[in-house]
């Protein structure tokens, strides 16, 4: 059945490139975009299908030593392919709208195309060909969409050189990690790797590649340094794509390695993992928190969910081992929550953020605000993706993280020395990571939505048009819909981890079993009904009572009249946080106090400038970087363009290659 | 002071307001917002101060205006009433205009004393703007200089009808 499903969706992608090259211009957008949101259909159903346990294959045959290439999801595969098919038929559906200039090319609809049938290609693979082939298609695809604008901002080549830079570190890696246990196991199926056993060397090599190969496509740090430049320059909607999609297949091979191809007991192995996910998480959410540009801010947010759900991933390997398997699964169930509950809120965001881009030309929260009452549909969307970033109840990003604390709480004992010191650490980062994802996106929907506009563009902004909108408010309902039938999700997680329903309770909760947690959704509302209902009682009947007394100027004293510079900004919001984590975060603040000329003690006018940088750049990238160009610049004297020493260089090479054989 | 000792002081001394004066009648088109119950922003404007010491005396313990249901407040953001006194010189102009257009509607303006009304001694002095009517629309005048509490209290009431 669900090669029939792969089947349909290389069918539509092959539509979906002639429509793109075909169509007329102004029918394009609408045209492409239905037949991409297609291709993530058909990759809903399909990963549907295998999640439920029906099997297909698909081989294609090619002309490559390894064998044929093999496509058949299993049911981890499907549930990433519906995550992101369902993930792209949002984008897809928003992009009809918002593509405008060279993202409306067909150069651009070509290789979004692509880059959806890509990633489900990805997830469907059995064998490390197809992966491998999947991933390098996937990675060349979303450089070309991330270097749509290059020819309207200079930053966006500087971008896409870093993200290409990184996604090709990364498909090495994988190529490296993937090439050592293929070798060991004599066969390139995923089948065979995970039922062969690699001996040790190799296998802690194979890991160690596949870790950070798939850590540097997922964004974890030190890793991550491409999400802060990509998403902000690609459009919107290839931002929600890549972030709340491509992200998560790094994830996938996370998952697939430790707990399927390279399946090991050995405490450094998850400890590795689980430190680089707290790390991350820690991190990511500590930059996001002062990051000023909203879609920087929404990468970093990334980094840190992909943290959490690394975190999740070391912690249930970390578990197993000592016997505690409930607790185990509970901690993998956790980490598919997390995909689940980040692809919904960061689509909703990102494609939030398309809009207010869209609207006002913005992307700096100091330019923007007063949007609420201009961009209803946005700004509530927006907010409702906010709640379930923060984690908040009702939302999906809470019941995520509410089975990931009760499975580190759960794991935690006096039993085994490294559980009892990990797991409340773990606890504790997960916990830091809450509050300041809390206050990161306070800040992200305060300053963009409320107070009074900060710019001529916030000030004339406009609702966006009926496609964007209908994009938006599926990825905000389904944030609220996970959340509030949580069953419903953790019983999708179980079957993609082969846990059967266990941990699904009737009525849309979940019981987690060997814990003895419960989260219903009843209660939940109850509690959500109780804390509301007053508020909007009381302030709707004194409002009623009586009625609101126009002002006609905001009061600033009498010495001045009040402007909109003069309110809470984002770099303001976050100011005591940078003050706080000023070791981490080392920003740079430069204060120039300029004195009026007839005394000193008068100050005419004082400048303000922070800037903030990532230390993992500034202390680790630009060093290689700055030995690379040294290097590069050395091996041009090899190059010189004389003939003569080209042929001298042909002479002695071959010199050399007739001594080795002979040797 | 030990606590005794206030409250001796209290017990002794007792009640000091004077018998309250027979309700003035209402000014006429008061908005129906203020009635019973207003709140004060004095503005002084260029005063020589002689009415804010009678403002004080008229919120002090004898005449005690805020059992009439008048309050001096500290922002125009809190006021339905801004109290102005004296002439408006060049350097206040602008911040009378601004606490007044600060104040929510519907909002009262009084002028209060010879030199708001019509800018008394002051008129034609090189630091005059002009009167509180030529900058701002006055709806009620209190004349005087400076008027006695007795008249600011009679005016007050005459907006919250009490």
């Amino acid at each position: 059945m669900t090669d029939t499903g792969v089947r349909i969706q290389l069918a539509l992608l092959a539509l979906a490139v002639v429509v793109a090259l075909l169509a007329p211009v102004h029918r394009r957008a609408l045209l492409s975009g239905l037949v991409v949101a297609g291709i993530g259909i058909a990759g809903v159903l399909t990963g549907w299908l295998a999640l439920t346990g029906h099997a297909g294959r698909l081989t294609i045959p090619v002309a490559l030593p390894f064998g044929p290439v093999t496509l058949s999801p299993a049911p981890l595969g499907g549930f990433f392919m519906l995550v992101i098919g369902a993930v792209g038929a949002v984008c897809a559906v928003y992009s009809v709208g918002y593509v405008h200039g060279p993202a409306a090319s067909r150069t651009s609809w070509v290789a979004l195309a692509v880059f959806l049938t890509a990633m489900q290609l990805v997830a469907a693979s059995a064998d490390v060909v197809a992966f491998l082939l999947a991933w390098e298609l996937m990675a060349l695809s979303s450089t070309v969409l991330v270097l749509t604008e290059h020819a309207h901002r200079a930053t966006v080549r500087s971008a896409t050189l870093w993200y290409a830079a990184m996604t090709q570190l990364s498909f090495f890696l994988v190529l490296l990690g993937f090439a050592v246990l293929s070798a060991e196991a004599g066969s390139t199926q995923f089948a065979d790797l995970a039922a062969s056993h690699v001996d040790s060397a190799a296998s802690n090599l194979a890991f160690v590649a596949l870790l950070l190969g798939f850590a540097a496509k997922a964004g974890i740090v030190p890793l991550h340094v491409w999400l802060p430049r990509a998403h902000p320059e690609a459009p919107s909607h290839v931002s929600a794509l890549m972030s709340a999609a491509m992200v998560k297949l790094g994830v996938y091979g996370a998952v697939l390695v430790t707990t399927q191809l390279l399946v090991s007991a050995s405490t450094w192995r998850s400890l590795l993992v689980l430190g680089v996910g707290t790390l991350s998480a820690v991190y990511g959410i500590l930059q996001a928190s002062v990051a000023s540009d909203i879609k920087r801010l929404l990468a970093f947010s990334t980094t840190e969910n992909i943290g959490l759900m690394f975190l999740a991933i070391g912690a249930s390997s970390l578990l197993r081992p000592y016997g505690s398997t409930d607790v185990a699964d509970t901690a993998l169930v956790a980490c598919l929550l997390l995909v689940m509950a980040h692809a919904a809120f960061k689509t909703t965001l990102f494609l939030g953020a398309g809009s207010i881009l869209r609207a006002t030309g913005e992307r700096d929260l100091d330019l923007l605000g007063g949007l609420v009452s201009r961009m209803p549909v946005t700004s509530a969307t927006f907010g409702i993706g906010a709640l379930g970033a923060a984690a908040l109840p009702l939302t999906a990003g809470f019941v995520a993280e509410w089975v990931l604390l009760q499975s580190l709480i759960h794991g935690g004992g006096t039993q085994n020395r490294i559980l009892a010191i990990t797991m409340p650490v773990a606890v504790g980062a997960v916990a830091l990571t809450a509050g300041l994802a809390l206050m990161t996106f306070v800040k992200a929907y305060g300053i963009a939505f409320l107070a009074r506009p900060r710019s001529e563009g916030a000030s004339q902004a406009q609702e966006s048009p009926t496609s964007m909108r209908v994009g938006l408010v599926v990825a905000a309902a389904s944030v609220l819909g996970l959340g509030l039938v949580p069953g419903l999700s953790v019983s999708v997680a179980s079957r993609a981890l082969g846990l059967g329903d266990a941990a699904a309770a009737g009525s849309g909760g979940i019981d987690l079993v060997g814990l003895g947690a419960t989260l219903h959704p009843g209660p939940l509302l109850l509690l959500a009904l109780v804390l509301v209902v007053p508020v909007v009682v009381v302030s709707v009947a004194a409002a009623r009572r009586r009625p609101r007394r126009d002002v006609d100027l905001a009061w600033g004293s009498g010495g001045v009249r009040v402007s909109p510079r003069m309110q809470y900004t984002a770099t303001s919001y976050a100011e005591p946080l940078s003050r706080i984590f000023d070791d981490s975060l080392r920003p740079e603040r430069d204060v120039v106090v300029t004195h009026s000329s007839e005394a000193r003690y008068l100050v005419e006018r004082i400048q303000y400038r922070q800037r903030l940088s990532d230390v993992f750049e500034s202390r680790l990238y630009l060093p290689v970087i700055g030995v690379i160009e040294r290097v590069g610049a050395a091996a041009k004297n090899l190059q010189n363009g004389k003939i003569n020493f080209y042929l001298a260089y042909s002479f002695v090479a071959f010199l050399v290659v007739l001594m080795v054989v002979t040797l | 002071m030990a606590f005794r000792d206030v409250i001796r002081l209290i017990t002794s001394i007792g009640r000091i307001a004077e018998p309250a004066p027979p309700r003035p009648e209402v000014m006429a088109d008061r908005p129906p917002e203020l009635a019973g119950t207003v709140q004060i922003r004095h503005v002084d404007a260029g005063s020589c101060n002689g009415c804010e010491i009678e403002i004080a005396n008229a919120f002090g313990p004898v005449y005690d205006l805020e059992r009439y249901g008048a309050r001096l407040v500290a922002s125009p953001r809190h006021a339905d009433v801004v109290l102005v006194t004296g002439v408006v010189t060049h350097n206040m102009r602008e911040p009378l205009l601004r606490t007044v257009d600060a104040t929510p509607r519907p909002r009262l303006v009084i002028a209060m004393g010879d030199c708001a009304r019509n800018c008394g001694v002051f008129a034609d002095a090189y630091g005059v703007a002009g009167a509180v009517r030529d900058v701002v629309d006055v709806d009620l005048e209190i004349p005087g200089c400076p008027p006695e509490p007795d008249a600011i209290v009679r005016a007050v009431r005459s907006v919250t009808g009490r």
